[in-house]
């Protein structure tokens, strides 16, 4: 099958607008044909010349949509004739075609996108920043904890200097600590106290204080770790040491580093830097969970009675209330009984 | 060709955010296997504004323009896509031709309901604006046999949203339409008596095309 070829007078009409939806696409060959159409917003008629070699009629057919446009033929024609299969073949072929179809189409879609968002948006809308914010607050109230730490994560990339930073942050850290209760084993616990959670929606923006250089770091690197994109994460911890410039972050950092190892399955990096860790930083808060990933990482190893002996020791170090506690009973339990 | 894809190829867990609304962004989405869900968020509210299947495209209005995210897009079972942008869209089409094919529907598709709600937009009268949303919500369906009812699955706040009304607004004018027996709302959809009716109403009230 091939297209054909068509012949039209000068005066002739190819379809009306409103026309039932047609099979054919067509391409101008030669001669001189107009589009005329109502505009939507002020009803005056417009007129288009086509361009020779240009395609029209195609919306309508692909979409099975009525004409949008009445075609004239204003002087002797001659138009190529697809149906739709013939089409659908041209454009698997050609990806010329297809392409410069495409931006044409996309540059109507975004002036038509654009007319109906600014008759829409009669009242203010919030800043695309505090919009953000407002959905993370939204996932955190609704304690839809992995989706309030993907949201305060990009918030946090995206507006490290942002109003709601230091929010943000905290609430990142809720998020995660509510989540780690939730999950089972290996994965992320409170470091320390769980931080109030700060979870308003913003209607008016407040101001507030900004994060440190190596706070928005730290988020950064935790909001990686997330999303399990260790390998970055751990290059933004090591900088963060390396750095050693914030009291509060360098131990933080330390004991995320250990985390990505053991989440990359380095299970010896991970023990020498949590074993590195518990020798330098006696006071770190988060040493019982780092104590917690040497067991697993034991117990990933195979050696089981390695890991009982850690697990044991965590249960009498963490009070039955914490978490922690129940995590490591319940790993202890299903190794002791996986004989 | 398929080695070529898994290059593109992303994976998100089930109830993962694929992007949040607001953020900026340039990839669009080619869905492999499950269905992902388009929602946004107004105040205490999430709506579901789509969801869509294996084959379907989403995202594109990125490649479009510079803007945020229009709206939410979650994983609603485990999803594979392909994630493309502007740079390695050329290379996607010349891999796999069929996706022409869904794109230029799909914008055929974007265009034309761009257009059809613009027509309600620039109407004046807030009756006619109402009335159209319905013609238009109604335009896919054709009544039951020897029937003239057109059964509509929607809500008074979504019919406020398409006419770009208040919607307190809104409501009054639907109760006048009940009150006129024209429609009958029930709460997870409306049913319109005679849609002729409704039609007649937007003629007369729509701007007449100047010459």
């Amino acid at each position: 099958m091939s297209p054909k070829t068509v012949q039209y007078r000068a005066g002739s009409i190819i379809y009306f607008e409103g026309d039932q939806p047609d099979n054919r696409v067509f391409i101008l060959n030669s001669g001189k044909v107009c589009l005329k159409y109502s505009d939507i917003e002020t009803g005056a008629e417009i007129q288009e010349f086509i361009n020779k070699g240009a395609f029209f009629g195609v919306k309508s057919a692909l979409g099975r949509y009525p004409q949008e446009e009445t075609t004239q033929v204003i002087e002797d024609s001659t138009v190529v004739v697809f149906t739709i299969p013939e089409f659908e073949q041209l454009a698997q072929q050609n990806t010329r075609v297809v392409l410069k179809m495409l931006q044409v189409f996309s540059t109507q879609l975004r002036r038509i996108h654009k007319t109906v968002q600014n008759l829409m948006n009669a009242k203010v809308s919030v800043s695309p920043e505090t919009g953000l914010y407002n959905i993370a607050c939204y996932y955190l109230k609704q304690q839809r904890f992995s989706q309030a730490i993907y949201a305060f994560g990009r918030y946090l990339m995206i507006y490290p200097h942002g109003q709601f930073a230091a929010e943000a942050a905290k609430n990142l850290e809720t998020a995660e600590a509510r989540l780690g209760q939730q999950k089972s084993p290996a994965s992320s616990f409170a470091p320390g106290k769980l931080p109030a959670s700060d979870a308003r929606v913003i209607e008016k923006p407040a101001r507030t204080k900004e994060l440190s250089g190596a706070a928005q770091q730290y988020y950064q690197g935790v909001s990686y770790v997330t999303n399990s994109k260790y390998k970055e994460a751990l290059e933004v911890f090591k900088q963060i040491i390396e750095a050693g410039l914030d009291a509060e972050y360098v131990p933080r950092a330390v004991f995320e580093v250990g985390r990505c190892y053991y989440f990359l399955k380095m299970y010896d990096k991970s023990n020498q830097i949590f074993s590195n860790m518990v020798q330098k930083y006696p006071k770190h808060p988060d040493l019982n969970e780092a104590l917690y990933y040497v067991a697993k990482a034991n117990e990933e190893a195979g050696n089981r009675q390695k890991a009982m002996e850690l697990y044991r020791r965590l249960m009498s170090l963490t009070a039955p209330t914490d978490p922690l506690n129940r995590q490591v009973k319940q790993a202890f339990k299903a190794l002791e009984g996986a004989r | 060709m398929q080695a070529l894809f898994q290059r593109f190829a992303r994976t998100f867990k089930k109830g993962d955010i694929i992007f949040c609304e607001h953020e900026p962004g340039d990839n669009f989405y080619l869905i492999q296997t499950g269905r992902v869900q388009i929602v946004k968020i107004m105040g205490e509210i999430e709506k579901i504004v789509d969801i869509l299947n294996p084959g379907e495209i989403f995202g594109e209005m990125a490649m479009l323009e510079e803007a945020p995210r229009s709206a939410t897009a979650i994983a609603l079972d485990d999803v594979e896509a392909f994630e493309f942008n502007k740079e390695n869209f050329e290379l996607l089409l010349k891999g796999n031709p069929q996706i022409a094919l869904i794109l230029i529907r799909l914008f055929a598709k974007r265009i034309y309901d761009q257009k059809r709600r613009l027509m309600i937009l620039t109407l004046k009268d807030p009756e006619a604006k109402v009335a159209d949303v319905f013609i238009m919500l109604g335009e896919n369906t054709a009544p039951e046999e020897g029937q003239t009812e057109i059964e509509i699955n929607t809500k008074v706040e979504d019919i406020a949203h398409w006419a770009g009304m208040d919607p307190a607004k809104c409501k009054e004018i639907i109760s006048r339409f009940i009150a006129q027996g024209k429609i009958a709302v029930f709460p997870e959809k409306i049913i319109v008596k005679e849609m002729k009716d409704l039609v007649r109403l937007v003629n007369a009230r729509r701007k007449p095309k100047e010459k």
